[in-house]
């Protein structure tokens, strides 16, 4: 029966309810409480559900998506990024190399558009659209007559995660493997699969093991020998982080690991050309063995080391190739005389940061150093902005970024760097010295 | 006189016309059009009879989409309808009114050959969802559990869902039924059989309503809530009913139009 005290309540519920209609879909539960405690008929409290459900409707989104009911959730999420682009870079011509175009400026953008998609039992699946179809840059620069530009897949995965310790992936994912841009360009989605193990000991202390399939070329069988053989990168690692203390963020997180090649006829010909060109936007086809990399990075973070939300980090990265001379003398047709520095890579970077880079006023700096050998690291899946791509280089990057709001970056990133080792014929590592300049104004979504 | 408007009077008058012959469209939930709707519209009929009625139980999907298309004056429902329903009404023009006409409880039965008696909340989640496949899990005979449910169109289907699964997907090896009367009468056949009907389908022939955390689905349990499966039915609406639908509502909700809602099966909703 209706009271006045009672009434009083249920006009309060109610007024809470309607007054957003965000909440319409959470009010069942308080609805079916009035109705017990008898403050409101079944009757009104179904002119209220439907009040709510229908102000939910018409005044939300939300209300207006049919997601299946296997969803537990459905993100969208993306950016979209213009940038300037300035760079300078300064061909070994006394090795032959053609001359380039030294300076070269662009205006450019890139829109990423990403929907992930958790399901019910630990399925998840999820695709990305982007800008251009290179596998390691979505940049689309702007050309003329106000031309339009084509969205592509950028991935297309399917998750499994049966409990907290597995983690299956199939298809064009993220990147699961712990890495700098030293040797893997962080716009490359791997595409194959991927699984990853994960111990836990204590709350201090994880340890991982990854494990990735990577489909580097799909080759035609029809064709005899290696040139028809698919080509595979499998790549493997332990993972071990440390938290210093659960409370202040801080940890150290170490990554050994070893990638190889499936192909294995190498052409005993010292002359060999690839097909492709060697840029990591084109696979190599066919001989890409001589590529056994043994790798080792990690970082250490420090938080709040000058006061709440400031953070400083050491963070390094390094590659071996223990094939590294066969692969300059059979594969670039490289004199070994000339081949002392080119099998190892290594980079070593600071940082100090402002927050987590997602609220107003955040900002962080970082600077490394890195040398990397003409085959230390894959020029297949290496970052396409450092050195423009090439190897046998060395040189800084400095990257800046600053919050102008929640969602909005304002980057200015910096790369400066010098051949390794001068002499060498090879278009991938005849490049005398470059400088680039990128500034970004990043909105994310 | 313009053209248009020439239509546009001529289509008024032959809807007048159309409704003004009597007859009464409804659409929807097989739990209310199989057998509560049609009895009470027998009995409406003797005492009107001018009215013809054309009812069509395919599911509350039906009942609801039909309110919106106006193909129907009055939408049978066995569950509320969804925001996107709302969406699409407010678009047409389209107000989805609900009105209780009656209570019910999804009932979970077996084979009256199957020893089992109760079972608890989480069981019947496990069972449904196909976490639990076979009868030993649940102190049962050991055999593998049939599972027998409403099809995708049903409203019990999704208020099942939402009331005993968390709104988890049911198992994939569950057979879907059409209606409360397929469901009694594959698992009264089956003794690995288990299936959900509506109140007025568990004292069929064959089968035996199993208790849930104690509970049984009864009038009482029903109305106080405390049976976890209880649901109120419907008829939905364009807006406040008129005309005939208007009449026919008052004469379901009347005490002649709820003693047949009891005698069929259901719980009359508490008076106001």
């Amino acid at each position: 029966m209706f009271n006045l005290k009672f009434s009083r309540i249920a006009l309060l519920g109610g007024t809470m309810l309607l007054a957003s209609p965000l909440v319409a879909q959470d009010s069942g539960a308080l609805i079916d409480l009035l109705v017990k405690k008898g403050i409101v008929t079944d009757q009104e409290a179904e002119n209220l559900r439907a009040d709510l459900s229908r102000d939910f409707a018409n005044n939300t989104s939300a209300g207006k998506l049919d997601l299946s009911s296997t969803d537990v959730s459905f993100k969208l999420s993306g950016d979209l990024r213009m940038r300037y682009e300035y760079n300078d870079q300064v061909p070994e011509l006394a090795t032959g190399a053609a001359a380039l175009n030294n300076e070269t400026s662009r205006q450019r953008f890139r829109f990423r558009l990403n929907g992930d998609v958790l399901l019910q039992k630990g399925w998840s699946a999820g695709f990305a659209l982007e800008t251009a179809q290179t596998s390691d840059s979505a940049n689309q620069t702007f050309t003329g007559a106000a031309d339009d530009y084509g969205i592509f897949l950028a991935r297309a995965y399917i998750g499994w995660q049966p409990n907290l310790n597995w983690n299956f992936v199939l298809g064009k994912q993220k990147n699961p493997m712990y890495a700098t841009d030293m040797r893997w360009d962080p716009d490359i989605s791997p595409q194959g699969a991927s699984e990853i193990y994960k111990y836990f000991t204590g709350a201090k202390d994880t340890f991982e093991i990854r494990a990735m399939q990577h489909i580097m070329q799909d080759n035609n069988e029809q064709v005899a020998g290696p040139l028809g053989r698919d080509t595979w990168l499998f790549e493997q690692q332990a993972v071990y982080t440390h938290w210093f203390s659960p409370e202040n963020l801080s940890n150290a997180i170490f990554a050994l690991g070893y990638s190889a090649y499936n192909q294995s006829n190498i052409p005993s010909t010292a002359t060999v050309t690839p097909t492709n060109s060697p840029i990591n936007s084109a696979a190599y086809v066919g001989s890409v063995r001589a590529q056994d990399y043994l790798t080792f990075a990690g970082e250490v973070n420090w938080a709040n080391v000058r006061g709440e939300g400031t953070g400083f980090k050491v963070y390094w990265d390094s590659s071996y190739n223990t094939t590294g001379a066969t692969r300059a003398y059979r594969v670039y047709g490289l004199n070994p005389a000339l081949f002392s520095k080119g099998s190892t890579a290594w980079l070593a970077g600071i940082g100090y940061s402002y927050g987590t880079g997602k609220v107003q006023g955040d900002y962080s700096a970082k600077l490394d150093y890195r040398s990397v050998g003409v085959t230390a690291t894959d020029p297949n899946t290496n970052d396409s902005d450092w050195a423009l791509s090439k190897l046998n280089e060395k040189g800084w990057k400095l990257a800046l970024s600053y919050n102008v709001n929640d969602f909005t970056n304002f980057n200015v990133t910096y790369f400066d760097t010098q051949i390794l080792q001068k002499g060498m014929t090879f278009s991938l590592g005849n490049l005398d010295k470059s400088q680039e300049l990128l500034v970004d104004l990043v909105v994310k979504f | 006189m313009k053209k248009s408007t020439l239509l546009f009077l001529a289509t008024l008058v032959a809807a007048v016309v159309a409704r003004a012959d009597g007859k009464l469209v409804i659409k929807g939930s097989d739990t209310l059009g199989a057998k509560l709707v049609p009895q009470l519209a027998e009995a409406y009929k003797a005492k009107n009879p001018g009215v013809s009625f054309e009812i069509a139980a395919e599911g509350s999907t039906t009942g609801i989409a039909a309110i919106i298309d106006g193909t129907a004056q009055i939408g049978m429902s066995s569950r509320r309808a969804k925001p996107t329903e709302m969406s699409a009404g407010t678009a047409k023009g389209v107000t989805l009114k609900p009105t209780i006409v009656a209570f019910d409880g999804i009932g979970i039965i077996v084979s009256a050959a199957n020893p089992l008696a109760k079972l608890t909340q989480r069981q019947v989640e496990q069972i449904f969802a196909g976490d639990i496949a076979d009868w030993s899990a649940v102190g049962g005979t050991p055999g593998k559990i049939s599972i027998y449910t409403r099809n995708t169109s049903s409203g019990t289907y999704s208020d099942f869902k939402a009331l005993a699964m968390k709104n988890r997907d049911y198992a994939s090896s569950s057979q879907k039924m059409a209606g409360n009367e397929q469901i009694a009468a594959e698992v009264a056949k089956n003794p690995s059989g288990i299936g959900y009907v509506g109140l007025a389908y568990i004292n069929d022939p064959g089968v035996k309503v199993v208790a849930v955390d104690g509970k049984t689905p009864t009038p009482a349990t029903v109305l106080d809530h405390s049976y976890p499966y209880a649901r109120p039915t419907f008829y939905y609406t364009n807006g406040e009913p008129t005309g005939e639908a208007a009449k026919f509502l008052e004469f379901t909700l009347s005490d002649e139009g709820q003693k047949i809602v009891r005698d069929v099966g259901f719980v009359s909703p508490p008076k106001s």
